[in-house]
């Protein structure tokens, strides 16, 4: 069985260490893009007004602050010691969620290395030693050479010993079966030196053990058979013990791997074992929420911002593009920006050539073609896709002067959906 | 293992009850082991007490900002009035930078001291005000100002890009700027007037 045991045990380690290699993503070949790498510093980061949540996962205003400078910083190519150390400057150590490796915050690094170097040590030692007390008695001998003045000396300790337990159960300090335990132990142990004594060629100091035995009746039937079982158990474990010892060195392997490989922060794409975090799909759509509500609360700049965050990752974000767009034209045409205007009406047909049936968009393009080009049909037509998608009443409501405008212009009557003013 | 050794019991000692149990003796080696365990850990354990009693706490740690003694960064932007604002490198006298939020209920009670330090100072020209709105909307921010009666310029900060540079994580954050343009001193707390008279005081007592 023991045999056997070791293959297992050394194969359960192998596929361990294997396990947290290929799951650590060592080997993926593919380099992490512009929005992976602001992803994975951005999970290195503490939220500046929250506890002990990361930049990345939170959606506090100072989060999506630090977010937008990451994002900008990682777009000009520094380096992230160079992100960290701008932001270090500003907040302080704390704003990065590992600890220094440096100073007392080191310690934070090497007490789970030394722990558990510890830990396999104390093992494997107190396997050892199990084996040895297993196959040697640490007073009676059984292994290497002995000579007649260490059976002798070995003789008077275990003596000695019976005689204080003596004492001691005379004098009502050891319950009986503490006593007899005692008088077993060193009984068995005066046998086996006796025994050993035997076979060396002095035989004068065994001959005062050989008494010792035949004064006492109970002790050498007690003995003997604990002393048959004790000497057959110490051919099994002597093995299985070394076996244990490489499964436990091939678990601390593991951990000392483990630790090696998840001491640095991982990059999303290397994600093995899971996190609680947002997924990225659902980071977007809470950032696209709070930009909607900005822009609901009349905080243009700060909706822009998020939406332009948003297209930093996702290009092709439909809602993001129909939504930044709509913001640019509509500044551009309160500045008298033409770029702003044109930029706007990029984004709005880029937006409904990815999803044509998005009635806002619709509602925003007619508003432009009616607007800015001063064409009611082209209005009309947007108007019409954009009624015809069901869209909510209060947007419909929200519109309804433009779109009357457009119907009026194109001299069609105005259809029952939109309300009158 | 045990029938033999009971029955050897009974017919050694007629009267169980007669000695207390004591543990067996134990070989004197694990004694020193236990020892030298029990001395291990009480050493770890005694410099543990002293390394952290010897820590300032993690509040105050926190509370270090790292631009003090540092040139302060920009203090730039749009106002809630719509007007440009550039606060010089070397402002020529203390600035008092208040980062604050409508909503934030330390804010509304330090308002008043801050609006009376204006007050105090404004005619000796030592001093005076800059108010960063913090996470909060424009309009509610004016009508609190308003309400105060704030009379400073106010940067509307849009994306907390400032906030950022001066490492502000909540409202009321308030940094006092040397005539030299350097920082001097930075308050997570509620100040009152003469708190930052005194912080003043101490930056003009280190650099007469």
């Amino acid at each position: 069985m023991s045999r056997r045991a070791f293959p297992v045990w050394t194969l359960l380690g192998v596929v361990l260490v294997a396990a947290l290699v290929a799951g650590s993503g060592v080997f993926s070949s593919t380099p992490p893009t512009a929005a992976q790498r602001a992803a994975a510093i951005e999970s290195g980061l503490r939220c500046p007004s929250c506890e002990d949540l990361s930049v990345a996962d939170s959606s506090a205003p100072t989060a999506v602050t630090v977010r937008n400078v990451v994002g900008q910083m990682v777009g000009e190519g520094r380096t992230d010691q160079q992100i960290d150390a701008y932001l270090v400057a500003r907040y302080g150590a704390s704003i990065v969620l590992d600890p220094p490796a440096s100073g007392w915050t080191l310690l934070v690094w090497l007490l789970p290395v030394v722990g558990g170097v510890a830990t396999v040590a104390v093992v494997v030692t107190l396997l050892v030693r199990r084996r040895r007390s297993f196959g040697a008695d640490p007073v009676a001998g059984d292994a290497g050479p002995l000579d007649v003045a260490t059976v002798a000396e070995r003789t008077r300790f275990l003596d000695q010993s019976l005689a204080d337990a003596d004492a001691e159960y005379l004098a009502g300090d050891l319950s009986d079966k503490d006593y007899l335990a005692l008088r077993r132990r060193d009984m068995t142990r005066l046998a086996a030196l006796d025994a050993r004594s035997g076979e060396l060629e002095g035989v004068g100091a065994g001959v005062g053990t050989g008494v010792m035995v035949a004064d006492q009746p109970p002790a050498p039937s007690a003995a003997e058979p604990s002393e048959a079982t004790g000497r057959q158990r110490t051919v099994r474990p002597r093995r299985s013990g070394w076996f244990l010892v490489g499964a436990v060195a091939a678990f601390g392997a593991a951990l000392v791997v483990a630790v090696a490989l998840f001491a640095t922060n991982r990059l999303p794409g290397q994600t093995a074992t899971g996190s609680i975090t947002l997924s990225q799909s659902q980071r977007t759509a809470e950032t696209l929420a709070q930009a909607a509500t900005y822009q609901d609360e009349g905080q243009l700049a700060q909706a822009a911002q998020l939406y332009q965050s948003v297209l930093a990752g996702h290009p092709d974000n439909e809602v993001a593009l129909a939504q930044l767009g709509w913001l640019e034209f509509e500044s551009g045409r309160q500045g008298g920006s033409a770029t702003l205007i044109s930029d706007g009406r990029a984004k709005l047909n880029r937006a409904v050539s990815l999803d044509p049936g998005d009635y806002a968009v619709r509602l925003y393009l007619g508003t432009v073609a009616l607007q800015q080009d001063g064409d009611p049909t082209g209005a009309l037509a947007q108007y019409r896709l954009f009624l015809a998608d069901d869209p909510p009443a209060a947007l419909v409501q929200q519109a309804a002067g433009e779109i009357r405008q457009a119907f009026a212009l194109a001299g069609l009557p105005v259809p029952a959906a939109v309300p009158t003013g | 293992m045990n029938a033999g050794p009971e029955t050897a019991d009974v017919a050694l000692d007629p009267d169980p009850g007669a000695g207390p149990p004591t543990e067996e003796h134990r070989p004197p080696a694990g004694r020193h082991t236990a020892r030298w365990v029990a001395l291990v850990v009480l050493v770890v354990g005694a410099g543990l007490i002293a390394v952290l009693a010897s820590r300032p706490p993690a509040a105050v740690v926190e509370a270090q900002n790292p631009l003090v003694g540092k040139p302060a960064p920009p203090v730039a932007g749009v106002t809630l009035d719509g007007t440009r604002f550039a606060l010089p490198r070397a402002p020529g006298r203390f600035i008092v930078v208040n980062f604050f939020a409508s909503w934030c209920e330390p804010c509304q009670t330090e308002g008043p001291d801050l609006v009376q330090f204006q007050f105090e100072h404004q005619r000796a020209g030592d001093a005076s005000m800059v108010s960063v709105v913090f996470d909060d909307t424009q309009s509610a921010a004016r009508a609190y100002q308003e309400s105060l009666g704030v009379t400073w310029p106010t940067l509307s900060d849009p994306g907390g890009t400032l906030a950022l540079t001066f490492g502000v994580r909540a409202p009321p954050t308030t940094f006092i700027i040397a005539p030299d343009g350097r920082v001097v001193a930075s308050i997570i707390a509620r100040v009152s007037a003469g708190d930052l008279d005194r912080f003043i005081a101490e930056a003009k007592a280190d650099h007469p």
